[in-house]
């Protein structure tokens, strides 16, 4: 079950008493929906900012534009979806503002076909292979952060915050075809990132 | 250094469950040809390792004590104002 699921299972029938009570001004209710979001709001601003700052200005931006306009959320999706679909708007258009991230790698034409051709090395039982390795983590970090906004922000909503095919394609409101498009390329991108790093890291 | 020979088919199959879950068996003759094609399965092997390493990396953080007191405090100054 992923983490959205659990939410709606965990949350229930209450939460929607607790948004009508917030959409009437209940300062109780909201501060709980406030409480119940924000660290994942938080987190998600932070994995497609990965920036503090920007990640608490999304924080911000988005519970304000949730307080401006919670009348308006008539709950034909699930609140998680709605508040998700604002704090991943903010962030790209926070993303976009700060770079524009043009990955050519993962536009070429020919990517599907370089997949065939690349060459294979398994570093995937490599032994003390793990994000403690700091020089790993900084290739990680890199990697994420050469991803273009269009495949950075699927892969951190589908692979990451484990959010479902479904709901990932309501908040960036595309198709579900083109969320698995988009993983895919984002996936494959970062493991032949990762296997540049390992070619010099492990002889074949 | 060799090269990925396989079947046009296959290959897509492959890709395709790349963009799934990938503990989902959604295709047989994919698992089946993983288990009989070494070069495939180092392939979605790493693939995999890829996203396990990306997982352990982003791993939850909580949200600063002070940034909290922030944003509690730039929400109620908000309804004050309303």
């Amino acid at each position: 079950m992923n983490d959205s699921s659990k939410i709606k299972r965990v949350n229930g029938t209450d939460e929607s008493l607790l948004i009508k009570k917030a959409k009437q001004g209940n300062q109780q209710s909201l501060s709980e929906l406030v409480n119940r979001y924000s660290e994942r709001v938080y987190n998600l601003a932070l994995r497609i900012l990965r920036n503090k700052e920007d990640a608490e200005d999304i924080l911000q931006e988005t519970f304000l534009t949730v307080l401006k306009k919670l009348s308006d959320f008539d709950e034909r999706s699930s609140f998680f979806t709605w508040i998700y679909r604002i704090a991943t708007n903010a962030s790209l258009m926070k993303l976009r503002r700060k770079k524009i991230t043009a990955s050519e790698y993962l536009d070429h034409p020919d990517f599907e076909q370089s997949v065939k051709d690349r060459m294979l090395q398994d570093w995937s039982q490599s032994p003390a292979l793990g994000v403690e390795d700091q020089e790993l983590k900084k290739v990680l970090d890199g990697a994420i952060n050469d991803l273009s906004e269009m495949y950075r922000t699927v892969f951190i909503l589908r692979d990451i915050e484990d959010v479902s095919i479904k709901d990932t394609s309501q908040i960036l409101d595309i198709s579900e075809e083109n969320v698995k498009i988009r993983l895919r390329r984002a996936r494959l991108f970062l493991r032949d990132k990762l296997s540049a790093y390992f070619s010099e890291r492990i002889p074949s | 250094m060799k090269q990925h020979q396989h079947p046009e088919e296959i290959m897509k199959q492959i890709c395709d469950q790349m963009g799934e879950d990938l503990n989902a068996p959604v295709c047989r003759e994919v698992a089946v040809h993983l288990q009989e094609c070494p070069e495939c399965k180092f392939y979605f092997d790493t693939v995999k390792k890829t996203v396990v390493l990306c997982r352990e990396m982003e791993n939850k953080k909580s949200i600063p004590p002070e940034v909290r007191q922030r944003l509690m405090k730039l929400l109620l100054l908000n309804k004050d104002a309303q």
